[in-house]
């Protein structure tokens, strides 16, 4: 079972207090440190799990800066056989379909089984790539997926929807599934690991080599004509409810309604 | 005149929240810009579920086939395809849940529509959409504006707007013939239920967890009245645990397990360093403590100074009158 | 018969070469076991050469040929032992020498042989009298820790038998030959009236010479598959232990290094003495581990993998595989070790049990999939934020508060001395009173000081502990060229983890990459700068403090780097103390729990968990506070305090602390307090 893992780097913003730059459209990231998109770990390991298990190669792909070699030799270090990476030149300021188009120029030459990849990325959470990217290719595809079970020429999955609540659905093969959070527990990935696959050579592609035009990528390209990042309103620590305990337990009452969609 | 078409959604005979919610938005913008709000209804045997759409829409478009009884990625991406390019919304609005997740990406490309997904808010002007999002897990706000279009597609955050079915409009009910269905692929098999039995407090999305403030062993069902009536999982702190009060596998913290729940609510849990190593990426966290100076307020974005045995049997009846 | 007093070789035995087809027989499986177990140990990393020690041959005759260990801590054992080992030494020594006289031309004779007689019946007699001893400890006595498995008793049985039928067939042969030098051999001599003729005696006289002679070959034959082995692998595992710590660099290990040389002699010294499980603490809480089931554990996968004799199906002794049913241990029971050295202290072989479950926890660490999630995460944080704990590094010198320390990361600052404060101590909420009454005492003291502020990485030891050497050679590296970009030579350190890995490991790994280049800053707990300062007077204490208080040796303070007095001195050094002693104190100190990355880790703890044993043994002592000098255990102690139900007659607190209170100072330090906890600062 080939199988082909699209992975994004992103700013790890777990416990980080996140400030907006001077011009608004992005995030400080100076004092951030980078990691690969949480999902996408899913996705790698799965992917390697099934090739440990029915053979076949893994390969990992990524469309970002130089420092996105470090998400690719993670991948590798997890067990993927072939890294590519392709320049994110060109495609400053994309939305989810240029990003899409990327990864489709190298995709559509390879010969895979599933192509996976994670069902969000952790900063903006778009959740479109690997949707469009099936759409592109033309493939069926499964989001939100929590199992994968290859059979004859086709898979059986499952799909998490809410509730506990999950759905099996069947795709022939080749299809394209975005990985959810808790398919599996990622592997960890030690020092030692990235060590041992330094010398793996990864393939460097840019958007000329795709033979994509400026204007389908990048801002360009987009459907977003600006951004404008702000920081959301909120005090530090607690907001402390205050009133009357019949007030108090009203607004409590309303914040687990919104918050943890209580029917 | 122009309209808005919103996807209803629905599972096993009930209209998702969403549905409403997002006829809440439609039906703001719609009168803002001077459309009309169409709510499609495809499923399989659903008329009479789809009437309950009526006070909230102008129009109901009701498709039934076989095909159409659950959810399926081709058979949907065949029916609004169609439709948007038959009857070019000004927006389409999906929500933005495992169904609109899977489904909304691969319209947007076959029937060329821009796509924003995840909204929290939307203000459309003529053929020009702003639309808010939040990203890096609600930690920034998005404001976005977007290229000049004849029509939108977005998803819609659940629990942004409030839903009803009443939203004083008296809806037509039209009926639309299936397409022919060609290139179906993706089969649904089942659905399947989570067991219950076995408590995992990792998978709750929301966790009521108890600490050493709850005093006494006989006050948890206090505790557990309040978790049911939110239908959320119990779970404690390390002296809970400790104590034997409530088994071990529910104990959050470093010695215990890592949870990241919607909603954690920590009732008598002062928050010590190795508690709030397993809670603190909850994305919601609402203390009740008696000490306003406990640290669990650090990490909680909603913080009640107050005995447990006062506010939770209070706070649990906010929840049983429904 | 009258003459001169000899042994007559092959009295009646024939025919003799049948003899020696059957001792060349057993000396090849002999040398067959012997050559298997050595290619064993060969498969060992061996990075490092094996220097002659001179404290390695002292060692050798110390603990092995007088057994001072075995002495230790049960008199019992280490006399049996010692008329076992010198009982057989004798007799070895003695068959040699006759093999000689026969062989060589005859000089024992007369008086000499007649002493030598003497000597053998001494020393036949402490072989029976040891083994007899070694069977009523083990089968009548039943000392605890002794297991009863079929190898146990195969051996001392086989021993006693070859005793024995060594006495019955010199007494036939006395029987039979009546010198008049027979007193001599004393014991035989009683044998030998047995017999009441000597017709008789000379009758069976064959038969026993042929028992005894099978059973004493085919004994030989056996050594090297048994535990018995160890007379061989114990010495040179006692040798062993004196050499350097091994490490070994990530670059250079290869696919299949999983112990040392010295761990897979060391696992074949083991004898399964028990005395590693009555100290274990984690076998003492009631967790499914001990040393002594690791150690069958990793003998069993050895074998299974590198073991020649494994292409015969193996020599596994069953209760091994036994050992190893209660779970398992590469994806769990390695991760309960505390790495506390507790075991080792006792070993009388020096089995370094802690070292080999670090090779085997690395092994997992590196293949991934198996490593508990909560350790998982820390190395993690670890990585990206220096401190297992929190995914931030801005919160790292917050723990100071309204103190002003010196950052010597920042220009002009240098300092004589560096205060690593560590991730723990800066990080938990409970061990920043640690940091806090330290740099108290330093400004009371006027010391010239600075801390690393927000730039401290970590000193890399979790890393280490749980085998992820490639991150512990990261923060290695990220501390070196910190304190050498600021040209830090003095620091002194809160954790004795933090220390031990700056004192002990660094050294080691720095030797590894660069031989010519020393480690070029000293580093020191901060007991040992405490202790400076009160010898220089710079501390002195006016007012009596007539608390009752005892002292809890932190494992990596004490058992690892031999520090037991200095914090003793200091408490005793304030006036009106009073100091008492747990009943495991110093080398027998009890781990309390928090080691060996426990403290990062998904809860294993028995029932009751090894801290609660600790604290309970502490409020036996009647003292009102616990001291210790380490952030983990004053963390697992407090804690331990609270689910004891200890809150309100024991205190735990940390050195520091005492020595603030002993000072006066510590009043200061809760104002600074009350204005920490009124900044709520953070969000969620």
């Amino acid at each position: 079972m080939d199988i082909v893992v699209c992975v994004k780097q992103i700013p790890d913003v777990t416990d980080a207090e996140l400030d907006v730059n001077k011009d608004g459209t992005g995030i400080d990231t100076e004092d951030l440190e980078t990691d690969i998109n949480e999902w996408d770990n899913y996705a790698v390991e799965d992917a390697v799990r099934l090739k440990e298990a029915l053979g076949g190669k893994v390969t990992v792909i990524t469309l970002g800066d130089e420092d996105s070699e470090d998400v690719l030799r993670h991948a590798l270090a997890m067990g993927a056989d072939k890294a590519i990476l392709i320049d994110e030149g060109g495609f400053a300021f994309s939305d989810a379909l240029g990003i899409a188009k990327g990864l489709h120029g190298v995709v559509k030459d390879l010969d895979f089984d599933l192509l996976m990849t994670g069902v969000q990325s952790s900063d903006e959470g778009w959740g479109q790539v690997g949707l469009i990217l099936a759409e592109l290719l033309g493939l069926p595809y499964a989001s939100l997926v929590v199992g994968v079970e290859p059979g004859d020429g086709q898979a059986t999955v499952l799909r998490e929807l809410e509730n506990n609540t999950q759905e099996k659905v069947t795709l022939p093969l080749p299809a394209v599934l975005t990985v959810q959070t808790g398919i599996n527990v990622p592997r960890y990935v030690s020092i030692m690991g990235i060590q041992k696959v330094r010398k793996i050579e990864i393939k460097e592609i840019d958007a000329g080599d795709l033979g994509l035009e400026p204007d389908e990528i990048g801002a360009e390209g987009s459907s977003v004509a600006s951004i404008r990042l702000s920081l959301p309103p909120v005090g530090e620590g607690a907001e402390i409810l205050e009133g009357s305990m019949a007030q108090i337990c009203d607004k409590t009452a309303q914040i687990i309604r919104d918050k943890g969609g209580v029917a | 005149m122009g309209e808005i078409l919103i996807l209803a959604e629905h599972r096993d005979s009930e209209i998702r929240d969403i549905t409403f919610e997002m006829l809440t938005l439609a039906n703001r913008l719609g009168e803002e810009n001077n459309l009309t709000v169409t709510a499609l209804f495809p499923g399989y045997g659903v008329s009479a579920l789809a009437g309950s759409l009526k006070g909230a829409c102008d129009r109901v478009l009701v498709m039934e086939a076989p095909e159409l009884e659950n959810y399926n990625a081709d058979t949907y991406l065949a029916v609004l395809e169609g439709l948007i390019r038959e009857r070019k919304p000004a927006l389409t609005v999906i929500g933005h849940t495992a169904q609109g997740m899977d489904l909304a990406p691969a319209l947007a490309i076959r029937s060329g529509v821009p796509l924003v997904t995840d909204c929290v808010d939307v203000i459309l002007k003529g053929e020009t959409m702003d639309v808010q999002r939040q990203i890096y897990s609600g930690k920034i706000q998005a404001d976005l504006v977007m290229k000049p279009s004849e029509t939108y597609l977005i998803t819609l955050r659940p629990g942004c707007f409030p839903g009803g079915s009443e939203q004083g409009k008296s809806a037509d009910m039209e009926s639309l013939s299936p397409p022919e269905w060609t290139g179906l692929r993706r089969q649904f098999v089942e659905y399947l239920e989570a067991e219950l039995e076995d408590v995992d407090i990792t998978a709750a999305d929301i966790l009521v967890s108890v600490g050493r403030g709850i005093g006494k062993m006989e006050n948890i069902p206090v505790v557990e009245a309040f978790a049911n009536a939110i239908g959320a999982t119990l779970s404690c702190s390390r002296p809970v645990a400790d104590k034997e009060w409530l088994p071990k596998s529910r104990q959050v913290g470093t010695s215990g397990k890592t949870v990241k729940p919607k909603v954690y609510i920590a009732l008598g849990i002062s928050g010590a360093f190795q508690h709030q190593a397993g809670m603190k990426n909850a994305d919601t966290v609402i203390a009740v403590n008696t000490d306003p100076k406990a640290p669990i307020f650090n990490v909680a974005h909603y913080g009640i100074v107050g005995e447990i045995l006062q506010v939770v049997p209070e706070l649990t009846e906010r929840f049983k009158k429904e | 018969m009258i003459g001169t007093p000899f042994r007559t070789s092959y009295w009646h035995i024939e025919p003799v070469w049948i003899f020696y087809v059957l001792a060349a027989l057993a000396v090849l499986v002999f040398v067959y076991g012997l050559v298997t177990r050595l290619s064993v140990w060969l498969k060992g990393v061996k990075h490092q050469k094996i220097p002659f020690s001179r404290e390695g041959i002292r060692d050798l005759v110390l603990d092995g040929l007088l057994g001072w260990r075995i002495f230790r801590g049960d008199v019992a054992a280490g006399t049996m032992h010692l008329l076992i080992l010198w009982g057989f030494l004798a007799l070895f020594v003695g068959t040699v020498l006759i093999s000689a006289d026969y062989w060589l031309g005859h000089f024992l004779r007369g008086l000499l042989y007649l002493w030598y007689s003497a000597c053998l019946e001494v020393a036949g007699l402490m072989l029976v009298a040891g083994v007899a001893w070694a069977m009523i400890r083990r089968y009548l006595q039943r000392v605890p820790r002794l297991e009863r498995r079929a190898e146990d008793l195969l051996v001392v049985l086989w021993l006693l038998v070859v005793g024995v039928t060594g006495f019955a067939v010199e007494g036939g042969r006395l029987a039979a030959q009546r010198p008049d030098w027979a007193g001599w051999s004393f014991a035989g001599h009683w044998v030998s009236f047995l017999w009441p003729n000597s017709n008789g005696a000379l009758s069976a006289y064959p038969y026993l010479w042929w028992t005894h002679a099978l059973l004493s070959l085919g004994f030989i034959a056996y050594i090297p598959f048994c535990k018995l082995f160890h007379v061989l692998a114990a010495p040179a595992s006692i040798y062993l232990h004196n050499q350097p710590l091994q490490v070994v660099s990530v670059e250079g290990r290869g696919e299949e290094d999983v112990f040392t040389y010295r761990d897979m002699v060391s696992f074949d010294a083991c004898t399964r003495c028990g005395r590693c499980v009555e100290v274990c603490p984690a076998t003492g809480a009631g967790e499914p581990f001990s040393p002594r089931d690791f150690i069958a554990w990793a003998r069993v996968n050895l074998r299974a993998k590198v073991d020649p004799l494994n292409r015969f199906g193996g020599i596994n002794d069953p209760s091994d595989g036994k050992a190893l049913s209660a779970g398992d241990f590469k994806t769990q029971r390695i991760w309960h070790c505390t790495t506390c050295r507790a075991c080792l202290e006792v070993c009388p072989v020096y089995v370094s049990t802690l070292d080999a479950i670090r090779q085997v926890r690395s092994g997992v660490v590196e293949a991934g999939t198996e490593v508990p999630t909560l350790l998982s995460q820390s190395l993690k944080n670890l990585y990206k934020y220096n401190n297992p704990w929190e995914a931030t590094k801005k919160k790292r010198a917050k723990w100071s508060g309204e103190i002003e320390i010196p950052d010597l990361t920042k220009k002009g600052e240098a300092k004589d001395l560096c205060y690593f404060v560590g991730c723990t101590t800066s990080m938990d909420t409970r061990a920043q009173d640690l940091a806090r009454a330290f740099v108290r005492i330093l400004n009371h003291g006027d010391v010239d000081f600075g801390t690393l502020g927000k730039k401290e990485p970590c000193c890399g030891d979790i890393a280490r502990r749980c085998g992820e050497d490639g991150l512990f050679e990261m923060k290695m590296d990220d501390c070196l060229d910190l304190f050498g970009k600021h040209e830090i030579c003095e620091v002194v350190t809160s954790s004795p983890h933090c220390f031990h890995s700056f004192h002990n490991e660094y050294p080691a790994y720095q030797a590894l990459k660069d031989p010519e280049e020393r480690i070029s800053f000293r580093a020191r707990h901060y007991t040992a700068f405490l202790n400076e300062l009160l010898v220089k007077g710079v501390l002195t204490f006016d007012k009596p403090l007539p608390v009752k208080v005892t002292y809890h040796d932190p494992c990596y303070l004490g058992r690892h780097n031999r520090i037991f007095d200095v914090p003793r001195e200091i408490i005793r050094a304030i006036p009106g103390i009073k100091l008492v002693e747990m009943n495991h104190n110093r080398e027998d100190s009890l781990c309390c729990g928090g080691g060996g990355d426990r403290m990062w880790q998904e809860d294993m703890d028995g029932d009751p968990k090894m801290s609660e044993i600790r604290i309970w043994e502490a409020a036996a002592t009647g003292a009102d506070m616990v001291i210790t000098t380490c952030p983990l255990c004053l963390i697992m102690l407090e804690d331990a305090r609270k689910t004891a139900g200890l809150e309100d007659t024991l205190k735990v607190m940390d050195l520091n602390e005492l020595v603030l209170l002993a000072l006066g100072l510590d009043r200061a330090m809760d104002k600074d307090e009350e204005r920490q906890e009124k900044k709520i600062s953070g969000g969620g």
